[in-house]
């Protein structure tokens, strides 16, 4: 298209701002209910011990070779011996998480009230963005694209003449809902950055099993080989004390 | 952890606020971050604020927080204070006491009002019980707080601090036992337990905790010095071995300034010639790493104590004609 499409200065006043505005506001609103909405859990006694069993094992794979063997094997026979060391998971008692999910109700719970926190005010703003602003041209980047930002940036125009550095109302939307996250971060506090992708992402990775994680540390513990570091160590003291007293 | 730079920034700021230049709440609220020790300035400062209205009420809602920062303040220094008027007269003490305890009254007094339901509060008022020094009272206050939150790792540890206090050592290495099934990753834990160990001479549970404490920070050479020590008080030809080795790991560690561990090279080396005599077994690994920890050691004492190097000397003559 050859002639440039003027855009009115009411719809910045009365289209990109308020949209704008109003997005930030809602994160920053949806930040706060989703904290008091927060209940306070306490911590399932097995996942801190299994957490703090995960941590020390980690510990001994990475400074076995700091202490005597003798220690280092009853350590590892403590930790992975097939009747009752703590990073031996017996068979079938690795609970899925699904199961899980579904005994402890609090759990539920919880995952919905995130839910919930996400997908209603989500929903709510897109259905009044759509409701008000459908089909505005809204803004236009100062720079040219390519055709392919055409589903980007021109949600709700199925013009293809329309050159693609226009953005529509509703794309407006959605780089808002995705592009407030270092805004956020800003406002409210390092971590406390309300980003609906990590959100996403949280939700793909749930299902996450404590025990798989035991499992892999028992495996690295059963391979490692001991090899005192000691001995090594008279020799450098040596050429240390070598250099102090010349 | 407290890293290097936040330690050397912690001082700056500490000199900062000591030389009136401001910036106390920052200090404070990094004393609180870095969740160090230095109680007296805490105290001092903290009161400062307190004491003044605008400078509290400007902190907001961040004031209760200053309250029990400074409740928790005051009950360490009366400790530390306690141990420093060693030497004073007993009423200097008396009227010490009684002023800190005044203070901690008002400071959980101004919270309890403010949270009435607070398990924080709880806490600090089993706290204040057991600064106090009513035991008894303090011993039921903190089971019953720990029935709301099995997981509080502080009111774990007063309870083993509690029992420390009164004496009782082996019901603070059954407490700290417990603690340490679940929280086994805890090192400091694991430090107090190897003391706790160490004074009741068990020595080989002792040992057990220190080498727990080289594998959780490999390159602490005070860890390895401990060991060393426990080790060569256990004795037995094996473990001397061993506790010289980690005298020179922690020489190596040290860049050989750890008179300690020079003195133990030493006394581990002639102490295995006195067992292995006869065998004629030499140490074929370090031959002469004897011989160059006690020149470090004189070297030091020229440099240092030269008045009592004649003893030094002397000394370390029936060690060499023991070996």
């Amino acid at each position: 298209m050859a002639e440039d499409l003027v855009l009115d200065t009411a719809i910045r006043d009365w289209v990109l701002i308020p949209l704008t505005v109003v997005m930030i506001l809602i994160g920053i609103l949806r930040y706060f209910v989703s904290k008091l909405m927060q209940s306070q859990q306490t911590p399932d006694a097995k996942i801190v011990k299994e957490g703090q069993v995960v941590v020390r094992a980690r510990n001994l794979r990475a400074g076995a070779n700091f202490i005597p063997a003798k220690s280092f094997r009853a350590r590892r026979a403590y930790f992975s011996n097939e009747e009752n060391g703590l990073l031996h998971v017996p068979k079938g008692q690795g609970q899925n998480p699904q199961a899980q999910m579904f005994s402890d109700p609090n759990m539920a719970m919880d995952m919905m009230k995130k839910n919930l926190s996400m997908i209603i005010p989500q929903t709510l703003t897109f259905a009044w963005v759509n409701f008000f602003f459908s089909g505005f041209v809204a803004a236009k980047i100062p720079f040219p694209l390519t055709q392919r930002f055409r589903s980007m940036l021109q949600n709700g125009i199925d013009l293809s003449t329309v050159d693609v550095s226009y953005v529509s109302s509703r794309s407006w939307y959605f780089l808002n809902l995705f592009g407030l996250r270092g805004l956020f971060s800003l406002i409210l506090g390092e971590e406390n950055a309300m980003d609906d992708t990590q959100r996403m992402m949280q939700m793909g990775g749930f299902g996450f099993d404590p025990t798989k994680n035991l499992s892999a540390e028992k495996d690295g513990l059963d391979i490692i080989q001991h090899e005192w570091a000691l001995p090594k160590f008279e020799q450098r003291a040596e050429a240390v004390l070598k250099k102090l007293v010349s | 952890m407290v890293t290097k730079t936040e330690e050397t920034q912690l001082n700056r700021l500490e000199n900062q606020v000591d030389n009136g230049g401001g910036g106390a709440w920052e200090y404070l609220c990094m004393v609180r971050k870095l969740k160090v020790r230095r109680s007296v300035k805490v105290l001092k400062h903290g009161l400062l604020i307190l004491n003044d209205s605008k400078k509290r009420s400007s902190l907001g809602p961040e004031e209760w927080t200053l309250y029990e920062q400074v409740a928790v303040a005051a009950m360490d220094c009366q400790s530390l204070e306690v141990a420093k008027l060693g030497g004073m007269r007993f009423f200097v003490l008396k009227l010490m006491q009684y002023v800190i305890c005044n203070l901690l009254q008002d400071c959980a007094n101004a919270l309890q009002k403010k949270f009435p339901e607070s398990k924080r509060v709880g806490r600090l008022e089993a706290m204040v019980l057991e600064a106090k020094g009513s035991w008894g009272e303090a011993e039921k206050a903190y089971p019953s707080l720990l029935e709301d939150n099995p997981f509080d790792q502080v009111v774990h540890k007063r309870r083993v601090a509690l029992a420390k206090a009164q004496g009782n050592l082996t019901g603070a290495i059954d407490l700290l036992n417990k603690y340490l099934e679940t929280f086994m990753a805890d090192h400091d834990a694991w430090r107090e337990l190897a003391e706790i160990y160490i004074s009741l001479q068990m020595y080989k549970q002792a040992a057990f905790c220190y080498e727990e404490l080289i594998l959780s920070q490999p390159t602490v050479p005070l860890y390895h010095l401990a060991y060393a020590d426990v080790l060569y008080t256990l004795g037995g030809i094996e473990n001397l071995l061993t506790a010289k080795k980690y005298y020179s790991s922690t020489i190596d560690l040290t860049g050989g300034k750890n008179t300690r561990a020079l003195f133990g090279i030493c006394l581990c080396t002639s102490a295995i010639a006195q067992l292995s005599k006869g065998r004629n077994k030499e140490d074929k690994d370090s031959p002469d790493l004897q011989s160059l920890a006690t020149a470090a050691l004189e070297k030091e004492y020229k440099q240092r104590a030269s008045d009592k190097l004649s003893v030094f000397t002397s000394g370390f003559k029936s060690l060499k004609v023991s070996s």
